[in-house]
Formats: structure tokens, sequence, C-alpha cells
């Protein structure tokens, strides 16, 4: 079985927990023999034809232009990151590709494709919502213009079973492509603008969330919690939804004892600054822990929209050094921020999953993590508390500072607990929705074409 | 008689390193030694060597009737030796022609003034030992960080004992229908006190080079007439001083060779010293000049020279800045209680006015001046790494 997969990062290009959570899957997804030709938001009209394990690191890359291949082919690369360069990936997965298109040729692009075509009210009434949407002059949706316009080609000229799109970012290339292939699709829903946007958020975005859903044939939910959310708020029809929870697994080289920096009790918060992820919460327990207990230090490991305000309120609020920011970390300084602490928190106010608790208990680091959260319904050797509740969380966390043993055993507890939460598991889920939707669909499509 | 005194400033901080929270393991130095090399052998090519060649060459011409004064700090002083020893040794010669005075000051530039009068008078009596070490005598003339002052810290001076005149900025609503042009007490009297004439100080330090500025070119005739006409308002023979109090870094590095200012200085003393009734004198010599009574001056609220504001914000004025200070006072009391010297040392260092300016935030045209002098992207940057080495310095305080 192949698999034409859609995501907005993928490693080296991550800028959350997204990008974790495609390796995690796509690795395991290889060794049960799926193949994945991944698309990422890259410069260069790229993919990548994942078949054996090892492709998930050595990402193996093929241009569509035969002429830019045979280029790419016969030159050399020093390193991985020459490469990298060479596809236009850069890091980050906000600063490549600079995009030109206007919005007029956008729309050309749609009419081709869909309007003409389109057999089934309802599917209309939902690619309108989608093409209406994908409007706009900033850059992120410029980017998803391009993004899209490019999966006609892959859809036409690859050869798949199936098409998997992550959030909303590649939803409608993924909806695209369905059109253009005949292939089912299922849609993995990450994290909903709710979540991100800690109120209504973007109507836009909201409704190519619900376009890309509803299009889709299989909608793949990290939790419960996000599956809660998109039947509400999105009135996905519950038969369609499969809940996938996402797992850890911890790299091969991954150093995993403790080596303190600090002398006194570390408290940790890593992750993206904003709003969704509660670092107000944090701030404010911080000052509070501190009057109990000064020789607490609290780090705020990460980068976001929120970071200045964070940086200026935690100055405002006198927390002296004890509150201390890490700027962005590459994987093995999260490594190192995470082996010289004490105490994980999350204080996350919609978090659909949350990747990196599991993470943190991985390396034995006692968690708390906030009840809004879909990692809550995973793990239960952590402490789990409602978001606003900070009179809780500041007890908590003066408890475990009090109870350095407790502390401990909690952590190492967390850390046999969470070995077991695999990705091979969460593939093997996978697989099955996959197979369960690919002979019906095509039985179907066959139907649509009699 | 209108009497010029010249006084330029000499510093070069310790400039921070980009100091994350992970070198805290690696007990990587704090401060950026290649930065801080560099920037000291660009400004002594620029600025410090060829300035000072000129200015010995003015002051063997006119045989003693040219004088300026300088206040060197410590941390500047240092990274002479280390980086630019050649830079060092022309202060000295100018220094034993006897037509420069050396002021005194903190030795790490800093503003403890402000908080903390005892480590104050401890970086005074450094600095002291250090000009009478490298340049042969004690400096009898204070000027404090950025031209702080305040009526307290005039008490704090008197009381080290030693000093009789300081220097401060002119500023206005302190002064009010007042001139800076005359000698005057502090407020307890006890203390000379001559203030800097802001305008004509900033119109060679700031606007020299600024092609917007209507009186672009400053030409030394045109500037000559401005401090003639000063003294035409004078009409009963009281003896004045024209404070020309800048950074020597003025000379070459703010303002460019390009732009003529090494010209402008060359041919100053000649064109001033033309007329008989104006002159160049050491800040020390003005209280015997003043042939008049000196007014009392109280100066309650803390000023300096820096921004429009003429007052500390443009260090102390925001919450980045007040909670890296706060810290770093705590921090000082820890150290000196644990009484390790070399933690001590990088406290101090750590006290240079520099860091706290680094992470102001007022924009606008002031701002501007900030930034250009700033080696990091923004004062969030700044103040990141500055109070991620008060968490070093405090674990190694714990070890």
């Amino acid at each position: 079985m192949r698999v034409l997969m859609f995501t907005w990062e993928f490693p080296p290009l991550i800028a959350g927990g997204l990008g974790m959570a495609c390796y995690g899957m796509v690795k395991s997804l290889l060794k049960l023999g799926v193949e994945v030709d991944l698309v990422l938001p890259t410069e260069e009209l790229i993919y990548m034809p994942l078949r054996k394990v090892e492709d998930v690191d050595l990402l193996p890359t093929v241009f569509l232009d035969p002429i830019k291949q045979h280029e790419f082919k016969s030159k050399e690369f020093q390193s991985k990151e020459e490469k990298f360069e060479f596809i236009g990936i850069s890091g980050i997965p906000e600063s490549y590709a600079q995009l030109s298109l206007s919005d007029d040729e956008h729309s050309k692009i749609l009419q081709e494709y869909w309007d003409a075509e389109l057999r089934d009210i309802d599917d209309r009434k939902l690619w309108q919502a989608m093409s209406d949407n994908l409007v706009g002059e900033e850059d992120i949706i410029r980017k998803v213009q391009i993004f899209t316009q490019r999966a006609k080609r892959f859809a036409s000229e690859l050869k798949f079973d199936l098409i998997h799109a992550h959030d909303w970012l590649t939803y409608p290339a993924g909806m695209i492509a369905r059109k253009i292939s005949g292939k089912p699709m299922v849609a993995h829903i990450h994290a909903t603008e709710f979540d991100r946007a800690g109120g209504p958020g973007d109507e836009r975005v909201h409704k190519i969330e619900h376009a890309g859903m509803s299009f889709a044939d299989r909608v793949i939910a990290v939790s419960q919690y996000t599956a809660q959310m998109i039947m509400s708020r999105y009135q996905i029809d519950s038969g369609k939804i499969c809940i996938v929870h996402n797992a850890f697994t911890i790299p091969e080289d991954a150093v995993l004892n403790k080596k303190r920096i600090f002398a006194g009790p570390v408290i940790l918060f890593l992750g993206r600054i904003t709003l969704q992820k509660g670092p107000e919460y944090f701030l404010e327990m911080a000052k509070r822990v501190l009057d109990r207990h000064p020789d607490a230090r609290f780090i705020m490991a990460g980068t976001g929209d929120m970071g200045r305000q964070m940086l200026r309120d935690s100055a405002a609020k006198r927390l002296k050094n004890k509150f201390l920011f890490t700027g962005f970390l590459n994987r093995k300084e999260v490594e190192r921020i995470i082996r010289a602490s004490d105490i994980y928190v999350l204080p996350s106010i919609s978090e659909p999953f949350g990747i990196s608790p599991l993470e943190a208990m991985a390396y034995g680091i006692t968690s708390i993590i906030s009840k809004q959260s879909g990692v809550s319904e995973v793990v239960q050797n952590a402490f789990k508390i409602d978001y606003w509740d900070v009179d809780l969380w500041v007890q908590t966390i003066s408890h475990l500072i009090d109870n350095p043993e407790k502390c401990t055993q909690l952590g190492l507890d967390g850390m046999k607990e969470v070995h077991l939460i695999q990705w091979d598991d969460a593939a093997e889920k996978l697989k099955k929705v996959y197979e369960d939707k690919c002979l019906p669909v095509k039985t179907k499509t066959e139907k649509g074409k009699v | 008689m209108l009497s010029i005194i010249f006084y330029f400033q000499v510093h070069q901080p310790y400039r921070l390193s980009h100091y994350n929270v992970l070198d805290i393991a690696k007990d990587k130095d704090f401060f950026d030694e290649p930065l801080n090399k560099e920037v000291m052998q660009k400004v002594a090519q620029k600025c410090y060597l060829p300035t000072n060649k000129l200015l010995l060459k003015l002051i063997n011409r006119f045989e003693g009737k040219f004088k300026v004064a300088f206040s060197i700090t410590g941390t500047a002083i240092e990274q002479f030796k280390k980086y630019s020893p050649e830079t060092l040794e022309s202060f000295q010669a100018l220094v034993d022609t006897g037509c420069v005075e050396t002021l005194g000051e903190t030795y790490f530039h800093s503003l403890t003034s402000l908080y903390d009068s005892n480590e104050f008078l401890d970086q005074i009596g450094m600095h002291r030992e250090l000009m009478f070490k490298e340049f042969g005598c004690y400096p009898t003339t204070f000027r404090n960080t950025e031209l702080i002052y305040q009526d307290r810290i005039s008490d704090l001076v008197y009381e080290y004992k030693g000093f009789t005149t300081m220097l401060t900025e002119g500023v206005d609503r302190i002064l009010k229908w007042r001139s800076p042009l005359y000698a005057y007490k502090n407020y307890s009297k006890r203390l000379n006190l001559l203030l800097k004439y802001y305008k004509l100080s900033d119109d060679i330090a700031f606007r020299f080079s600024n092609r917007e500025w209507p009186e672009y070119p400053l030409t030394v005739e045109k500037f000559v007439s401005w401090v003639d006409k000063l003294t035409h308002s004078e009409t009963e023979e009281r003896n004045q001083f024209l404070n020309l109090f800048m950074d020597y870094e003025t000379f070459g590095e703010h303002q460019w060779a390009e732009s003529g200012i090494f010209d402008f200085l060359e041919k100053l003393p000649e064109a001033i010293l033309k007329h008989d009734h104006l002159s160049f004198i050491h800040p020390k010599d003005a209280a015997e000049l003043s042939n008049y009574q000196q007014e009392a001056i109280s100066f309650p609220e803390a000023v300096s020279w820096a921004d429009e504001e003429r007052d500390t914000t443009a260090w102390l004025g925001n919450d980045m800045q007040q909670n890296a200070q706060e810290t770093l006072a705590e921090l000082m009391f820890k150290v000196k209680a644990k009484g390790d010297e070399e933690l001590l040392r990088k406290a101090r260092l750590l006290t240079t006015s520099d860091h706290f300016y680094y992470m102001c935030t007022k924009y606008f045209q002031d701002g501007d001046v900030h930034k250009y002098f700033s080696p990091y992207d923004s004062p969030d940057q700044a103040y990141v790494y500055y109070i991620n080495a008060l968490a070093g310095l405090e674990e190694r305080l714990l070890r």
C-alpha cells in the first residue's frame, strides 16, 4: 500500500509537535510495509519517496521536473544540510518559499479542476467554502495556495492508494488530490483553530478545516478530547472519526540520565510560547511558587508570539534571575534542558494531544499536565489539573519540591509507562483505517464513473 | 573672560556574550572576548590613536595654553592593556605634558551611585588607585557615570575625601533662569560644581555631520563666533566657564574622519586663543578663577546627560532594567558575603552601565542612539543574556 502524504512539518522542518508526530508515525508505517510519498512545503517542486525505515532520516528526494531531477542526481552533497538547502528546506517552516502568485492565478486553478466537474452539490459547497476562504495577503495563506496548486501535479503524476493530509494547511491539497485521483482521503487533525487561537480564531481557517474534514473519507483525531471538539464544533459525522493517540519513541541516541545545571529545583515549560500553551499560567504559578521556594528556577523553553510579552511580564513581576528563557532549542538542546529539569508542566488551555509531556516523562521527569489535553487520556503517572486552577498547580509543584523522593519515584513510574506508548501501536491502528477505507471508496469511485 | 573646559569620556565596556541557559552548565565565560577585542582595536584605530596624536601636537604647539581633561574608566584601561597597549601609552604621554587633567569616576562605569553606596565608594577607590598607578596622580575632580548626579551623590563623593569639584549636566529644569556658564557649589557648599553646556557640546558631539541640521556644516569660525557671543551677556566681568563635555569617541568614531571632525579640532585652539578673553583651562582650576560668590544648587532628583529627559530612565526606566539591577544588587551582597574574589570581579563587571543601556526600550529618536550602540538585536535579547549571566553567577556561588 502506498500513501500520498501532505504535511507542513517533517524533520528537519519542524515548528511544533506536528513534525515529530509525522516522523514517528511514518517511521512505524514503513515498518509495517506501508510506503509513503511525502510532500512538504519546500521551495522546489519535489517529493520524498519513503520506502524503507531508514528513509525517514535519509529523505530520498525526487524533483517532478526531469531536468531538475537530472541536475539533482548529478550533484554530490557534502552533508545532509547541503542537500536540504538545495531543495529549499531551511529548518523552521516559516522561512521557506518566496511566494509571488496572485489570488487570480490561484482561483484559475481552482476553477479548472473543480467547478465544472463536481457532480455532487454537497461537494461543490465544500469546495466553494475551501476556495472562498483560502484568500488573503498573509504569508501563510500564500504558502498554502502554492502548496495547494502543486497538489494537482503530485496527484496526477504519482501512483498511490490513499491520501493522508495533516491539519488545515494541507487539507486543500488533499481535497484536490482526492478529486483528481479518486483515491480516498484521510484528514488527520492534530489541532483545530479553536485550540490554536484559545478562542474563536480565524473564520477562514474554520471553514477550511470543516471543508477538509467533511470532504475526507475518514478523519483521524489525536484524542478523545479532539474527537469531541470536531463533533460538537464542526459537526463532523461521528461514524467517520477514528481516534489514534500520538506516541513518543525515544531516539536511539538519547541520553536519559539526569544532568543538573542548577542546584535548586527546576520547573520546565517546553513548547511554543503562545496562548494555546498557557504561558501566562506558567508565569503566575512561578511567581507564587517562588514566594515559597526562592531557590527554584522556572525555565520557559521555546519561542512564540507571546515570548516578548512573557519576558517583560516576568521582569515586571520581579522574578529576578529565577525565570529564564532559552530561546529556540534544537533536538539535542531540548534533551539537555529536559535532563536538567525536575518537574515538567503543560498548562495548555486547549491541547488536542501534546507530545512533549511524553518526551519529558520518557526522561523520567515528573509531569503535571492540563486536563484540557489529549495526552492526559493516555498517561496515568502524572498529575492532571485544570489549566485555570493556579492554586492547585502551585500546591502540586510545592508538594513535589518539598518531597523530592516522591517526585523522583513518580518520574520513574511515568518513564516506565511512557516507554510502552509506542508509535508502532499507533501505526497499526492507522494501517487498519487505511485498509478499511481503501476498498469501499474505490468501488464508490468506479460507480461514479459508470 | 571665558574659559573653555573640554572633558572627554573614554570608556569601553566588557560586552556580554550570547549567554544561554545551557551555557550555565558549561562554565562558559560571560563576556565576548573576540567582540571586545575587535571593538577596542577598531576604536583605537579610528579614534583614540589619531585623536591622541593630534592633541599631543596641539598641546606642544600652544605651549601650555591648550588644555583638556579625560575621564578614563577602569574597564577601558584594562582593555587597552590587553588589546591596544599603544593606546594607553599615548594617553600617558598626553598626561605627562601637564596639560591633561585626569578625572575620577567609578572603575566599572557603573550605576552603583543610585543603589549601593558602599559599592560606589569601593569603585571610586579602585579607580583612584588605578589613576595613580597609570598616570601618577590622584584625581581631584569627579564625574559620575553618564554625568549622573544628585545631592545625595555629592555627599558620597565628598565623604570619600580628596575631591574638590564635580561635573554634571546643565539640566534646564534644575537651572531654570540660571546660566550653566558660571561655577556653582553643590547643595551643601562643600564641592564646586561645573555644568555641561549641552547646546554647544552636542553641536560637536551629535550634530556635527548631520546634513539636516540648518547650521551644517559647522566651521571653526562659526563655532568661535558662538562662543564669543556668550561673553557679551556678561556685563559685570564675572569669569565664565564653557563646559564642553562629550564622549571621546566623537572624534573619528561617532563622527567619522570624513566629516572633517579632525580638521575642526585641529583649527579650534588657534581660533579660540586669538581672542584675549578666551582660554582653555582644567576643571580643577575653575573654582580659583571664579571671582564671585558661587551659588549653591540643589539637585533633589538624579539627572544625567542622556536622552531628552536627562534623567536615569535610559538605564533604569523599564521593568527589565529594574529587575536586572535589583537582581544584581542582591547577588552582589551574597558574593561579598562569600568573599570569593573571582566572582566579585565578575559581578562588578556586570555593574557597568552599558549592560542596562542595551535593555532600553525608549524607541523613537533616542532609542535609535541606544540601538546604534548595542551589540544585540533587541533590548529583550540583551536582557535575556544578562539575566542568564546573573543566574550563572549565582550557580557558581552555590557550588
